[in-house]
């Protein structure tokens, strides 16, 4: 790690103006991602800026339809947020499951989402929900968000402030986690509201993405039934020593049935 | 000398609280004043020509005191990092080929991760911003990673002067008897066996801090080593070319060895030249990354075994032929492992008139290997477990009863085995039975049809495992009576957080008769311990806790002269129990704390008597192996979409003869069954083609967490202790490494059996398994 400079503003306008003014500066949410980039000398900021105290970034409510989440709300308070549990409990499963109790304490949404990791997996319950990134600036889509490995449609200097997650009427995510990472080898995240489907997949390629096919198909009949025999084309999928584009294509299937599933299961109890 | 009080019982380890509460000590927690920071500058090519180095840069770069190269290591006349291995001629009489391991690479380097430069700083941020300024020259070679590759003709040399990459060859056992036994089988099979290669991890890695006293000329090392002593002669004697009385070297608490922290490396007589010429204490403590590329790795084997059978399917022979990776130089007994470490134990458990092993040890651009948890009786308890799994499913034998007809009856113990292992105790058929009835076979059919109908596979496989230990066969232990009436004991051999100041302490405290909590422990220091044997196969118990012994029969010799003198009684009256001397019939007695206290000093004895009377030293040396053996059992559940493997059930029944605290065993067996588990399912050491390490940190190299590993039912026997050891003790630390992986490798090719798993090698992934299923 190099020496930089340390701010940590108590206000999102504070924090922005420190960013604009520094030549090189960087965000810090939970330091989960950064500070190993920073330990392996992969970024060298002269300025950091630490969100972790200003209060308007905090937080989870429950609007009519839909549930607010604050940028450095963590994941382990996602996890157990009886609001978030109530309305979608998916995406509490999603958050308690993700790397280990360490990095839940400190990880956060909004980090997550900067980062936009193509095996994380808040990007897949963002994208599967349809939910809407409030920035300082402006409120972006889900579906303009995520733009490529490691990038998203935010600008320079541009902070995320909350999410947006439309409150569905069933939601579910499964995920066969990498044995060395845990981060998603294939993430689904399925979600319906009133008819429409949307289902999203991490973890396969580059990006986040929504499986089209699949969405069509379960609109017309939401069960697993819907999916057999559904060939998943692989060629864009990634593959490295964890597997295969093919499995991958495999997973991708698998794990949209097993969200199913889990939603089935969720409603019988 | 009989066995009281404590021993036998599962006391809780007396350095926990230590442990879980931060209190801990390691080479990271030391720091000394005006210390100095290492970092080195490592090879990113596998193999590669060094043209030029430029250290200007690094030199001229804030806090910079030393940067040094391998041109100035040669300067110096330092020699190479000795390989000891006794295997070393090959069968045709030629010595083993042992390539020069200096500390840096001299012109060439040959594994990504060797190191190039060394940079010292004031600080750890400028000595690595130092070594990023460093600028050399490297001329690309071209690479081989894969041992059997390497033999090839016109495979990449890595040593000019060895041809074929080949180290060494070895052979154990009757080729020839071997050959006639085949000739007269009904049955022959064969298969190609991998063992995978695989990284340590210890949790705390490597790390040392040097310091230099200019007044007595002495060097001290603090550093993360299982293996003080011999580390020590090897850095003092053969690479800096001093008196080994001139290095003091100093093991604090040790976060995990496994083998990694038992050989020598090049960082610590770097930082020790740097402290010396520095006049200043230099630290250096790895990152994971480091560890990856630079700790020296296990397994790695590649193998052809060969079973030869009756038509009632009576062992009759075993053939193996194996390949073994060395990485890129000898590591400190490198070439130990795939040849004698491997061959000693083939056969295993069973009645084998003749078995024959052979092995070629080559080098490769990879990382230096060396022996991981267990040594080569893993990957022989592996070859053979396989090979009677695959011929039980071949010739459509049960694989229960195939294992139970060839077993070797208690009655015709002791034996010398086709391998030259002196069997003298155990019961192998009995050991196996008790597994068995653990495993509730009436019950598998339900278990297995619960698993049909939630969609998976369900598998079980049992098979036994007979070990050896190994490591030093010298200890020494010390008693010192203090001041303050507690008695110290040092032994030779080091903890690595195995728990040898709880168990070793309840040895002392049983024997003496005295309260664990008036013992204090230490280890770890060339200076209180006049030699050790470091710590490896499986050997705390058998030969620390065997040294422990000779220094308690001692004090209670000495301590029976003492007495009588104090009483006035002729010695050979004196009888000892329970930590009292006393003449029986009469009220004469004084305890061994009585002794202590005397030889304390308050009211000190003068004359033959006098101070330091009761001080002990002993020393224990092995003659004979002790032979760890047992029973492990196990039942998985396979998700055919997927491949994901769940270890439902695991059994263990394991003979270490005497246990002296079943807890702290517990703690071995659980551990070295989870190394197994990992070995077998996950953990892999991957190298590109192009000698890249593509497992270099902990998001790709896939380690088991407890979610991975099940519940353990764990059932000591302790019926046949060995009569080699004064305790009876067999060893434990390695036994669950050895037995594990087959066993759970077996489960899954019985829950596969209508698939053609021909391919399958370890880590089973679940890419594997689906693949297998899928036939793709
Ligand atoms: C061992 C380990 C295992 C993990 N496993 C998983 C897993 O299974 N699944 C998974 O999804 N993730 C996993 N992660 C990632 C983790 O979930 C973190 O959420 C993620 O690393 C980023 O969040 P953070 O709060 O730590 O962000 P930081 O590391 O602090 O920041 C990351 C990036 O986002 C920027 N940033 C942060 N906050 C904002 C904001 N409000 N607005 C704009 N930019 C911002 C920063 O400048 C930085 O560039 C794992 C991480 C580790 C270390």
């Amino acid at each position: 790690m190099i020496n930089f400079s340390f701010q940590k503003p108590t206000s999102i306008t504070d924090a922005v103006t420190a960013l604009s003014k520094s030549e090189d500066g960087l965000f810090l949410a939970g330091g989960q991602t950064l500070i190993p980039v920073l330990k392996q000398r992969l970024a060298m900021p002269c300025d950091i800026i630490d969100l972790g105290d200003i209060n308007d970034l905090k937080g989870i409510v429950a609007k009519k339809h839909s549930v607010l989440i604050g940028a450095t709300t963590t994941h382990s308070e996602v996890e157990a947020s009886p609001v978030v549990r109530e309305h979608i409990p998916a995406l509490a499963e999603l958050a308690g499951h993700i790397g280990d109790p360490h990095v839940r304490n400190l990880g956060t949404l909004g980090g997550s989402l900067a980062n936009n990791d193509p095996s994380a997996d808040y990007p897949a319950a963002v994208l599967g929900l349809g939910a809407t990134i409030h920035t300082n600036q402006r409120s972006i889509s889900s579906d303009e968000f995520f733009v490529g490995l490691f990038q998203t449609a935010l600008d320079p200097g541009e902070m995320i402030v909350r999410v947006e997650f439309p409150i569905p009427e069933k939601s579910g995510y499964a995920k066969f986690p990498n044995p060395a990472s845990r981060y998603a080898i294939v993430g689904v995240f399925v979600s319906s509201f009133s008819g429409s489907v949307r289902v999203s997949v991490t973890g396969a390629e580059s990006c986040v993405f929504r499986q089209v096919s699949f969405e069509e198909a379960l609109a017309e009949h939401f069960a697993i039934d819907a999916l057999t025999d559904f060939a998943v084309p692989s060629d864009r999928f990634n593959s490295d020593l964890h597997a295969s584009a093919e499995y991958r294509a495999q997973l991708v299937r698998v794990m949209a049935c097993r969200a199913i599933i889990m939603i089935d299961e969720e409603k019988k109890q | 000398m009989k066995a009281l009080g404590s021993i036998g019982k599962s006391i809780k380890r007396s350095e926990d609280k230590r442990f879980l509460t931060g209190q801990g000590k390691y080479v990271d927690d030391i720091n000394l004043p005006n210390q100095v920071y290492a970092a080195f500058l490592r090879s990113p090519y596998a193999h590669a020509i060094i043209n030029r180095i430029d250290t200007s840069g690094a030199l001229g770069s804030p806090g910079v005191s030393l940067v040094v190269t391998g041109t100035d290591w040669l300067k110096e006349n330092y020699g190479p990092l000795p390989c000891t291995s006794r295997i070393n001629t090959f069968v045709g009489g030629e010595k083993m080929k042992v390539p020069p391991r200096h500390c840096l690479a001299i012109d060439r380097v040959r594994f990504v991760g060797e190191i190039v430069a060394m940079v010292v700083a004031e600080t750890k941020p400028s000595a690595l911003h130092a070594v990023e300024l460093i600028e050399v020259d490297y001329e690309e070679l071209e690479v081989v990673t894969d041992p059997e590759e390497a033999l090839k003709p016109g495979a990449p040399q890595i040593w000019d002067d060895i041809p074929n990459n080949l180290c060494l060859d070895f052979e154990l056992g009757d080729r020839i008897k071997t050959a006639a036994a085949f000739d007269s089988a009904h049955y022959i099979i064969s298969r190609k066996i991998k063992n995978n290669r695989v990284a340590g991890v210890p949790i705390e890695p490597r790390g040392a801090i040097a310091n230099y006293d200019d007044d007595t000329k002495r060097l001290t090392l603090f550093n993360s080593s299982q293996n003080i002593h011999e580390n020590r002669d090897a850095y003092a004697i053969d690479v800096l070319k001093i008196e080994k009385e001139k290095l003091h070297h100093v093991a604090p608490d040790i976060g995990g060895g496994f083998g990694v922290k038992n050989g020598t490396y090049p960082e610590p007589p770097l930082i020790l030249h740097a402290a010396k010429k520095l006049c200043r204490p230099v630290k250096w403590v790895a990152d994971r990354s480091e560890s990856f590329l630079s700790d020296t790795q296990g397994r790695g084997q590649v193998s052809t075994v060969s079973l030869a059978l009756t038509k009632e399917g009576k062992f009759l022979g075993l053939r193996v032929e194996t390949v073994g990776n060395l990485g890129a130089y000898c590591g400190t007994i490198g070439p130990f492992t795939p040849t004698a470490g491997t061959a000693r134990t083939q056969g295993g458990p069973y009645g084998f008139a003749s078995i024959y092993y052979y092995a070629k040890v080559v080098f490769t651009n990879t990382a230096i290997m060396a022996p991981y948890r267990g040594a080569g009786r893993p990957e022989a308890a592996f070859q053979l477990e396989r090979i009677i799994e695959e011929t039980a499913r071949e010739l459509d034998f049960d694989p229960i009863e195939l294992r139970k007809k060839n077993l070797i009856q208690a009655k015709t113990l002791p034996l010398r085995t086709a391998m030259g292992l002196d069997i003298d105790s155990g019961n192998f058929v009995e050991v196996f039975d008790q597994a068995l009835s653990l495993t509730d076979r009436t019950g598998f059919s339900a278990r297995a049809s619960a698993a049909t109908r939630r969609g998976k596979l369900y598998g079980f496989a049992i098979a036994p495992y007979l070990e050896c230990t190994g490591g030093g066969s010298k200890e020494f232990a010390g008693i010192t009576v203090r001041d303050d009436n507690k008695i110290e004991l040092s032994v030779g051999s080091h903890s690595t957080g195995t728990g040898h100041e709880t168990s070793f302490a309840q040895l002392l405290s049983g024997y003496l008769g005295i309260g664990v909590d008036s013992i204090v422990f230490f280890q770890g220091d060339t200076d209180r311990t006049p030699f050790g044997g470091g710590h490896g196969g499986s050997r705390g118990m058998e030969v620390g806790g065997s040294a422990v012994y000779e220094a308690a029969s001692t004090f209670i010799k000495k301590g029976r002269l003492l007495a009588a003198y104090i009483l006035g009684v002729e010695n050979s009256r004196l009888q000892f129990s329970n930590g009292v001397f006393f003449v029986s019939g009469t009220d004469k007695s004084v305890t061994s704390e009585d002794l202590i206290a005397q030889s304390a000093g308050s009211e000190v004895i003068n004359g033959e008597f006098g101070y330091g009377y009761l001080n002990v030293s002993a020393t224990f040396e092995r003659e004979i192996m002790s032979i760890p053996n047992g029973c492990h059992a196990c039942e998985v559940e396979v998700d055919p979409e997927t491949g994901g493997i769940n270890i439902v059930n695991y059994w263990a029944v394991d003979d270490f003869g005497t246990i002296v605290n079943g807890m702290l065993t517990d703690g071995q067996v659980m551990g070295a069954v989870a190394q197994g588990i990992g070995q077998a399912l996950m953990e892999e050491s991957v190298y590109a083609d192009s000698g890249q390490l593509m497992t270099g940190s902990l998001i790709d190299y896939a380690l088991p967490r407890a979610f991975d590993v099940p519940n353990i039912r764990i059932q000591y026997y302790e019926e046949a202790p060995t009569k080699k050891n004064p305790l009876g003790v067999k060893g434990a630390g390695e036994a669950g490494c050895v037995a594990a992986p087959h066993v759970v490798f077996n489960a899954i090719a019985d829950a596969l059996r209508n698939f053609n798993i021909e391919s399958l090698d370890m880590p089973l992934t679940s890419e594997k398994i689906w693949r297998t299923i899928h036939r793709r």
